[in-house]
């Protein structure tokens, strides 16, 4: 009988453990979910270039220009929206010597051309534009150089850097 | 024999009022989704999104109390490791007696909150929160799991 008296004890412990321990906390868990899209990469894919420039006589590449206009290739999420800007430097430098650079024009294309696509203004504030439904997104920029009468001989360079996000 | 009468008369009076009480539980109910997440764009879902924001669902006797406490992860882990980074905060969970998603009181998810069960027992958590991707972050899916533990208060 005493045996069974403290078996009695022991179920009760074990009673009141379990229900104490399953009313006193418990857990549940959910999951946090996302799907990133594919990031955007900006290629420089040619120089803007504008060859050989004589002192006081001013240089234009069009940004049609095949051969000499800068050319960037923009990919992304398809069929979605970014902005984009360009940083324009004033001058090509050579050493301690500036040659203005100004006037610059451009295009912008879902395809790799110059034609369906839009004119713009690169020197212009942040601007919309689309990707195209392969995520593609191509810049064409064209401009003018202006060197004075006594512009010193050298070879000049500038950076134009295009950023551009979702 | 009279330690085992008191044994079953200790059971008798114990275990009736705690089995009429309904059960501390909590069950996920659904995740925290951001959809579609574009690199450097950070994303946010309210927790009055009714698509979108995480649920929970808990029980306990009714009009009782409980702490709950969210265990939160800091990223949500993609492909080959990659990490994006998930904040939270100070109202970006909520807690509806009701379990009406428009019906919440909002609280700190990164603090234990005391809740008060309705008289039927049952209520809702639900969770916001904001994914903050780079501007490289890698393309794929992203998860992580949420705990929430509700522990009854005396």
């Amino acid at each position: 009988m005493y045996n069974a008296s403290k078996l009695a004890f022991a179920a009760l412990a074990l009673v009141l453990t379990g229900v104490i321990s399953a009313q006193g906390q418990v857990n549940g868990s959910i999951l946090a979910t996302a799907q990133v899209q594919t990031p955007i990469t900006v290629s420089g894919t040619q120089n803007l270039s504008f060859g050989n420039v004589f002192p006081g006589v001013a240089k234009a590449v069009a940004y049609t220009d095949a051969a000499n206009a800068g050319k960037f290739s923009v990919a992304g999420q398809a069929s979605t929206p970014v902005t984009y800007s360009f940083t324009l430097p004033t001058n090509l430098t050579s050493g301690g010597n500036n040659l203005p650079i100004g006037s610059w024009l451009g295009y912008e294309n879902t395809s790799n051309s110059t034609s369906g696509g839009s004119g713009i203004t690169p020197s212009a504030a942040p601007t919309s534009s689309t990707l195209s439904g392969s995520g593609a997104l191509f810049f064409f920029v064209g401009a003018t150089v202006t060197p004075p009468a006594n512009q010193a001989a050298g070879s000049y360079t500038g950076t134009v850097t295009l950023t551009v996000s979702y | 024999m009279r330690l085992l009468s008191y044994a079953l008369a200790l059971t008798a009076l114990t275990v009736p009022p705690l089995s009429a009480q309904r059960p501390i539980t909590v069950a996920g109910v659904r995740s925290l989704s951001f959809g579609a997440v574009l690199p450097g764009v950070p994303t946010v879902v309210p927790r009055t999104s009714a698509a979108n924001a995480g649920q929970f669902d808990v029980t306990g006797p009714h009009d009782s109390q409980a702490a709950l406490t969210f265990t939160l992860p800091v990223v949500m882990t993609g492909p080959a490791g990659a990490t994006l980074p998930l904040l939270f905060g100070g109202s970006d969970a909520g807690y509806s007696q009701s379990q009406s998603i428009g019906s919440q009181i909002g609280f700190d998810p990164k603090q234990p909150f005391v809740i008060t069960f309705s008289q039927n027992g049952r209520g809702s958590v639900f969770l916001g929160g904001t994914a903050q991707p780079v501007p490289t972050q890698r393309a794929g899916s992203y998860t992580a799991t949420i705990t929430l533990t509700v522990v009854s208060l005396p």
